[in-house]
This record gives C-alpha cells, sequence and structure tokens, in this order.
C-alpha cells in the first residue's frame, strides 16, 4: 500500500450525475435475472395473448395488445420498481447513494430512468409484431404509433409511482403489494362496470364519476390507443409521473434525515 | 479541517451523542474509541451528512454539513460501518462508478482507479462481482471507494473488521501514508490498534466525549501512574461512566 498525491473531487453536472445514476441502475438489472426474466416474461405473456385475439378476429391492428397491456401492467411493471429503493434500504446500500456527491433528485431521476429504458426495450421488443402486421397487409401505422406513445406514458406513471412507493418501505414485497394495488386504483377507476358499481353505491356523490375524471389512468391511455394524441392527456401522464417522482425526492432527502 | 461543536444527536429521549466538540486539523490521524452503542458510528453518519445533528454544527473543510452538504460529500471519504456495496457489480465497475459519481472521467478516473487498485491490492479480484469477495477483500474495496476521489477528510467507521492481521499491519502503513494534508477519523474498539495509527485519542462513553488526548501524552501519563495505556484508559471511562472527573 503506498500513498498518492492528494487531489480534489469534482461535481458532476446534472445530466452527468443522473445518466451515472442510470448506468449504474440499468446493469444492475441485467446483472441479475430480472431483467431478462422480465422481458421474456412479458413479451412472451402479451405476445401470446395478442396471437390468440389475432387469430380469433383476424383484423390488421394492434389495438387487443394495447387493450391487454394495462391490466397486465398492474403486475409487470412493479416487478421492475419494487427492488429500485427497497433493495438498497435493505443491503444498507442507502447510506452509500446518499453520501456521494449526488442530490437525490439525481439518484429518483436515474434509477426511474433505468426502469423507463428497461420497459421501453420491453415495447421495441414487441416490433415483430408490427413488422408481422406490415408484412399480412396495411394496418393504420398512426394508429400503432399512437398506441405506443400511449403505452410509453402509461408504463412512466406506473414506474413513477413504484419508485415513490419503493421509497416507502424496506420491504420489496410490501413495496409490489402497494404498488399493485396503487395500479389497480388507476386503472380500474376507469373501467365502465367499476364506475357504473361506484355511483350506484352513492348516487348524490356520483364517486365512480369524479374517480373516473379525475383519478383513472384508463380513459386518458384509451385515447391513445383509439388514435388519438390529446395534449391534455400527455400533461395528465406527464405531470401525475412528474409529481410521484419530487414525493420520491422528498421522502429520500427526508429518510436521510 | 474537521470541526464539531457542541453536536447533540437525539432518538426521542435518547442522546446517541451528547454536547461533543473536537476539532481535527489536516495531517492529523485521530482514532475514535468507544464501546458499542458510544455514538461512534452516529458521529461519523453526522459527518458525513447522512443524519442531521439534533444541536450544535458540524463543518468539513469550512462548509456545514448541514447547509453545504454537497461540497460537504466531495470532501470526504467515507467507509460505514457496515461497509455495504453493490453485491452484482464487478468490482472493475464498481471502483469506475464511484469515481464517476464523484466527478471523475477520463484519463483521471483511469489513474485514479489504476492507484486504489495497486494500494488496496485489488488485481486479483477486479473482474469478480462483489459478491463473490472475501471479507477483507470487500473491506478493501469500500475503502478503494471512499478514496478514488483523493479526498481531504477521511472518515471510516472499523475500517480494519474483516481484514487478516497482514491486512491490519499493510493498512496501519497506509493510513499513516495518507495522512499528509488530509484529516482522517477512523473508529476501533481496539485501542491498542488505535494507538498505534493514531496521533490523537477520542473516547466516547455514552454519547459524551470522556477523552480527548495525544497518544504520546496519554502513554506519558500511563508510564508516570506505572499504568498500561489500556488501563489508564478504561479508568477514564469508568470515571466519566460515574461522574467523577477522569484521571
Amino acid at each position: 500500500m503506498s500513498a498518492a498525491p492528494r487531489e480534489g473531487a469534482r461535481r458532476a453536472s446534472w445530466p452527468r450525475a443522473v445518466g451515472i445514476v442510470f448506468g449504474r441502475e440499468l446493469s444492475a438489472f441485467f446483472d441479475s435475472a430480472i431483467a431478462y426474466v422480465y422481458l421474456i416474461s412479458a413479451l412472451v405473456l402479451l405476445s401470446s395473448l395478442f396471437m390468440n385475439e389475432f387469430f380469433l378476429t383476424g383484423r390488421l391492428d394492434m389495438t387487443p395488445f394495447f387493450d391487454s397491456l394495462a391490466p397486465i401492467s398492474i403486475f409487470l411493471l412493479p416487478a421492475v420498481t419494487m427492488r429500485l429503493w427497497a433493495e438498497d434500504k435493505k443491503t444498507r446500500t442507502f447510506e452509500l447513494w446518499m453520501t456521494l456527491p449526488l442530490r437525490p433528485g439525481q439518484v429518483v431521476l436515474g434509477k426511474f430512468g433505468a426502469a423507463l429504458a428497461l420497459y421501453a426495450l420491453f415495447l421495441v421488443g414487441t416490433a415483430p409484431i408490427v413488422i408481422m402486421l406490415e408484412s399480412l397487409g396495411d394496418p393504420d401505422l398512426g394508429l400503432v404509433l399512437s398506441g405506443y406513445l400511449g403505452a410509453f406514458l402509461f408504463g412512466g406513471l406506473f414506474l413513477a409511482f413504484g419508485t415513490f412507493l419503493s421509497g416507502l418501505t424496506g420491504d420489496q414485497i410490501v413495496a409490489f403489494v402497494t404498488s399493485v394495488l396503487c395500479g389497480f386504483v388507476f386503472v380500474f377507476t376507469g373501467h365502465p362496470k367499476v364506475i357504473a358499481v361506484l355511483d350506484g353505491m352513492a348516487p348524490g356523490a356520483e364517486l365512480g364519476t369524479w374517480l373516473a375524471d379525475h383519478v383513472a389512468a384508463l380513459p386518458h391511455y384509451e385515447s391513445f390507443v383509439r388514435g388519438l394524441v390529446e395534449l391534455p392527456s400527455v400533461l395528465w401522464f406527464v405531470g401525475l409521473a412528474g409529481a410521484f417522482l419530487w414525493l420520491n425526492t422528498l421522502v429520500v432527502a427526508k429518510v436521510r434525515s | 479541517m474537521i470541526r464539531v461543536e457542541d453536536v447533540t444527536r437525539a432518538y426521542g429521549e435518547v442522546r446517541a451523542v451528547d454536547s461533543v466538540s473536537f476539532e481535527i486539523a489536516a495531517g492529523e490521524i485521530v482514532g475514535f474509541l468507544g464501546p458499542n452503542g458510544a455514538g461512534k458510528s452516529t458521529l461519523l453518519k453526522m459527518l458525513c451528512t447522512f443524519l442531521p445533528p439534533t444541536a450544535g454544527r458540524l463543518a468539513i473543510a469550512g462548509h456545514d454539513v448541514v447547509s453545504e452538504p454537497q461540497a460537504v460529500r466531495e470532501k470526504i471519504g467515507y467507509l460505514p460501518e457496515h461497509n455495504a456495496l453493490f453485491e452484482t457489480m464487478r468490482v472493475r465497475k464498481f471502483l469506475r462508478f464511484m469515481g464517476r459519481a464523484r466527478g471523475l472521467a477520463g484519463e483521471e478516473l483511469e489513474r485514479r482507479t489504476a492507484w486504489v487498485v495497486d494500494a488496496m491490492t485489488l488485481q486479483e479480484v477486479l473482474g469478480k462481482r462483489v459478491s463473490e469477495c472475501s471479507k477483507g477483500f470487500r473491506q478493501r474495496i469500500g475503502l478503494a471507494g471512499a478514496l478514488i476521489h483523493d479526498p481531504p477528510v477521511i472518515l471510516l467507521d472499523e475500517p480494519t473488521h474483516g481484514l487478516d492481521p497482514l491486512q491490519v499491519v499493510a493498512f496501519r502503513d497506509f493510513i499513516r501514508g495518507l495522512a499528509r494534508g488530509r484529516a482522517i477519523l477512523f473508529s476501533s474498539h481496539i485501542l491498542a490498534e488505535v494507538a498505534e495509527i493514531s496521533d490523537r485519542l477520542l473516547v466516547l462513553q455514552e454519547g459524551r466525549l470522556c477523552l480527548d488526548e495525544g497518544v504520546e501524552s496519554l502513554k506519558t501519563r500511563a508510564a508516570a501512574a506505572d499504568k498500561t495505556l489500556e488501563e489508564l484508559v478504561i479508568e477514564t471511562v469508568q470515571a466519566a461512566r460515574s461522574g467523577a472527573s477522569p484521571a
């Protein structure tokens, strides 16, 4: 062991710091079996569901794929986010993160970005479906692209609240279960039957309609699946995801203290 | 370089650290001694910005740990007690990550990585995952990660934990070599180890600082009283516990 001349440390810029965390978290997915299991199971499950529907109807559009993506995301996306903070707390690497010269917001964005990149990789993995439809006829590519944009934004929201909920606990199972419950609320409050039941329970209050208008992600997502790219829906997804990431940053800073 | 002014950290009614004050200058190696639960790790966690103090002020290289945590983190190399590392990462990748997170890049990152690998003799485990490394190697990997950016202030919580006797000797030599221009504060349970490396000894007892004295001065006092250094320190701690004035 020998000593070296002393130099100083420097602060990484915001994009660079986020990129460093992003790289570390993305490689953590692939260093373990998480990424492979997630990508393979998600692709096999959703492709199978789509192909079944495709052979039954013979329609050249991806609407059935995007329709089944929403309820299945309730389980698939929390599997990605549950470890993001809970594992750090359990293995005590949280202390390592919080004593590096990185801001909590940079770590939150880097972790979220890695989860979003993994999800984007899954969406890219469904490209053979598009290629197959294209080779069989003339599907509406605008509708397909709109659906993909909706799926990306929808997934981004789920990953954002999953990251936030993972930051609240040191237990991955708790993070998974709470994220699944939260996902149920976001998806099923927009389901017509749920709206009708909730409205029926309290006719004057119209709770179901209120939840569908203000909380449900499904109506916003379905507008993309129908081919409508509406700015309010884009802003709704981005704004809500941003709010969860901001809350996550506050929680991380608070836990440290 | 390190300034602790009347610092208290309370958990409800319990004061883990109680009105502690000391200063450490550049070039000083200070050993932090005390039984389990004395407050050593809590104080180190406050110095590295992980925990805020309930009262008092801590500063590293002139930067307040509460109001300027980012600046403080740039100046410190911290090895936590449990030395948690990213288990699935390969050692080379982990060291490069630690360097990049401290703003190192390009040739400088390569140079500093090569230096810590050489200093900690990590060559044989560079391609291994952290989880595959022995306890001694893990400790050295943690230390390498803490030193990669060449920090002027080094905070080490039980740094020799898990090292074999030869590695402990090498560690002592290494720390002595590092001391020039740096402030080093390290905690340990073992008095002989602390006395061997340190210029000064701080002893915490139930959150209170009951001894702050140079090692040479302590040795002289012990010899004059015909006691061993260990006996003198134990007597001081016991006196602090019973509320009497220290020896």
